[in-house]
């Protein structure tokens, strides 16, 4: 076991290694930069002054290997073109805390609601509540999350008037205080869960539907054992494997989501941190968001094969001896 | 598949002569499925759409009337679902925007399988180190997002349609080619290959004529649900404001653009969700029968 997490760990270096070089080279590709000329040209000095204070004069594989060693020792991930006067790791701290309170909303959201839906779909099968969580399943796999996002503000901000369009923890809309239980949650968490809660309630009805078929369940209803024990022991606890899987695939997901829903929303989190960086060719930014959803997204990988070996014994003594 | 081989008239039925192919049950299973078929509806008309534009789409896409900005549906005769915020025929930018879809969607797959399908029979069938070379590739490149990718290269190269559609290309071969690769382990050590190997037959040929033909159909399935994939990743980068560059059309900007004006113009932001929905609901019927149809162990 530990030889094969020392093993995923070396690959995840070896792929931030990686990415962190296409990255790097990509970004010093590209046409026109931060200080473009055209519209106010500079002093030769001058210029050479603010190439030199950026590290920009230096050959562009000493540029990486300081970067790097910058990043990596000290978490200093540089300086922002945007905000001169701060650090890029001041300013992902600031607004990491918006994109991970939607997103941790959404998964609790998405895993709660997606669980009962599954579960009750698989006991009621091709009843109503089934049919219309396929349905709900269809749209959420299949739909875009900022579609469903306009299709909400449609409908209940624009014709209903009921909630606000956007913003998160907009003063007004909260009902405890200034940030606690707003109505400006609502909309951005049931988008961004929908395609989450889609695919968790589709596994979750596919592996307890599975689990019921099992000699083992028909056993325990033989010996007599009530229906709630049932649900409780054996079916759920083996209906929870496959949410392993499940949150494997949700969670990368979720990393590239919250870019569209800060965007339709108005969250200032990370995500939309992101897409002004891109138009503001903002190098320092753009690399350094990277590289943490890289780490990130890498991380949720080793995390999940992990937790799933300890979760299913089934899976290490499947390798061993051949079930 | 226990049933039919009980009932002695589909076992004879071959025998009389009469030729069933593959691909003749797997059309008669696709028909059956009434949701495909829907699909198939949907993905024919967006085609048509986007083929004939010129011929359907009342006005040019680019062409602006500066006395008829955003107008509502049936506010104006000839504009049945109203003017954008710059005062161009919203039914022509939405049919146009559908060619933008279909292009993008159909090159990224074709690329994806023409990069796929070699390299994942390449590692799959000579195994050994070149194996090695492009697993460990493919493991890389799959340690990131796709979409994020397509983002950082539109970030440094610019918009456009054709380099949206190389920056999604990018990662959409992965899947193709890891697919590629399984398919010929598993079906290169089947007794017919090592007959065809002893009969002194190449290594291309193996491939192509043996190999290839019997890996084909998930293959298939996987690009029928990478089209509305890359539907999706250039309808995300338009919506950014990163994709697809005006004046054309696309679907996902025209969402985009909408988010500014939603409060009031309402029509501006529905039409384009419901195109978008329609065009992912409908490729996915299709993948979802296409998967159903040819892959008869699936029926029970």
């Amino acid at each position: 076991m530990a030889r094969y997490i020392l093993g995923r760990v070396l690959s995840l270096i070896l792929v931030l290694f990686v990415v962190s070089v296409v990255t790097f080279f990509l970004m010093h590709q590209v046409p026109g930069g931060p200080f473009d000329e055209t519209k106010a040209p500079l002093p030769p000095a001058a210029k050479q002054n603010i190439l030199r204070k950026y590290g920009l004069d230096k050959p562009i594989h000493i540029q990486y290997l300081n970067y790097m060693k910058n990043a990596v020792l000290h978490f200093d991930f540089g300086i922002p073109y945007q905000q001169p006067t701060t650090t890029v790791t001041a300013l992902i701290a600031k607004s990491w805390k918006l994109t991970v309170q939607v997103g941790a909303m959404t998964v609790i959201l998405a895993f709660g609601a997606g669980f009962t839906l599954g579960i009750y779909a698989a006991y009621h099968q091709n009843s109503w509540i089934d049919n219309a969580t396929t349905f709900i399943a269809m749209l959420g796999i299949t739909v875009p999350s900022f579609v469903v996002a306009m299709w909400l503000i449609l409908f209940f901000a624009v014709r209903l008037k009921w909630l606000p369009m956007g913003g998160w923890n907009a003063s007004g809309s909260c009902l405890i205080g200034n940030d606690f239980i707003c109505t400006d949650w609502i909309m951005p968490v049931v988008a961004y869960a929908l395609g989450p809660l889609a695919i968790i309630a589709r596994y979750t009805r596919a592996s307890v539907v599975d689990v019921m078929r099992q000699d083992f369940t028909r056993t325990a209803q033989a010996k007599g054992l009530g229906s709630q024990a049932i649900m409780y022991r054996h079916i759920l606890r083996n209906a929870l494997i496959p949410m392993v899987t499940a949150l494997g695939v949700i969670v990368p997901n979720l990393l590239t989501g919250s870019i569209f829903i800060e965007a339709v929303f108005r969250i200032n989190g990370l995500g939309r941190f992101f897409v002004t960086s891109i138009f503001n060719r903002d190098y320092p930014m753009i690399m350094a968001l990277f590289l943490l959803i890289a780490f990130l997204w890498s991380m949720t990988y080793l995390f999940t094969d992990i937790l799933y070996t300890w979760i299913d014994p089934r899976v290490r003594l499947g390798a061993e001896g051949g079930a | 598949m226990t049933a039919r081989a009980a009932t002695p008239i589909d076992l004879a039925a071959p025998r009389i002569g009469r030729h069933r192919t593959l691909w003749h049950d797997a059309a008669g299973r696709f028909f059956r499925n009434r949701l495909a078929v829907f699909g198939l509806a949907i993905v024919l008309l967006f085609l048509i759409l986007a083929l004939f534009a010129d011929q359907i789409a009342p006005f040019p896409y680019d062409k602006v009337y500066y006395d008829r900005v955003l107008r509502f549906p049936f506010d104006l005769p000839g504009h049945p679902l109203g003017t954008d915020e710059v005062g161009r025929d919203y039914l022509s930018r939405l049919i146009y925007g559908a060619r933008t879809s279909m292009t993008v969607g159909i090159s990224v797959q074709i690329v994806a399988f023409s990069i796929g399908v070699p390299l994942g029979s390449l590692a799959g069938y000579v195994g050994g180190r070149t194996d090695f070379m492009i697993s460990r590739f493919i493991d890389t490149m799959s340690a990131f997002p796709g979409l994020m990718f397509s983002i950082l290269i539109i970030s440094v190269w610019g918009g456009g349609i054709t380099k949206v559609i190389f920056a999604l290309s990018i990662t959409s071969w992965i899947g193709i080619a890891r697919l590629t690769r399984g398919q010929i382990l598993s079906l290169r050590e089947k007794e017919y290959v090592e007959a065809a190997r002893c009969t002194g037959v190449g290594r291309n040929r193996i491939i192509m004529r043996h190999l290839l033909p019997n890996a084909l159909t998930p293959i298939l399935v996987a690009i029928s649900f990478g089209i509305p994939a890359a539907i999706f990743g250039e309808a995300g980068l338009s919506f950014l404001g990163i994709g697809i560059n005006d004046p054309i059309p696309s679907w996902g900007k025209m969402v985009g653009v909408s988010n500014a004006y939603v409060r009031v113009y309402w029509h501006l932001a529905l039409f384009p969700t419901l195109a978008v929905a329609l065009a992912m609901l409908g490729f996915s019927f299709v993948g979802d029968g296409l998967r159903d149809a040819l892959d008869p162990k699936m029926i029970e």
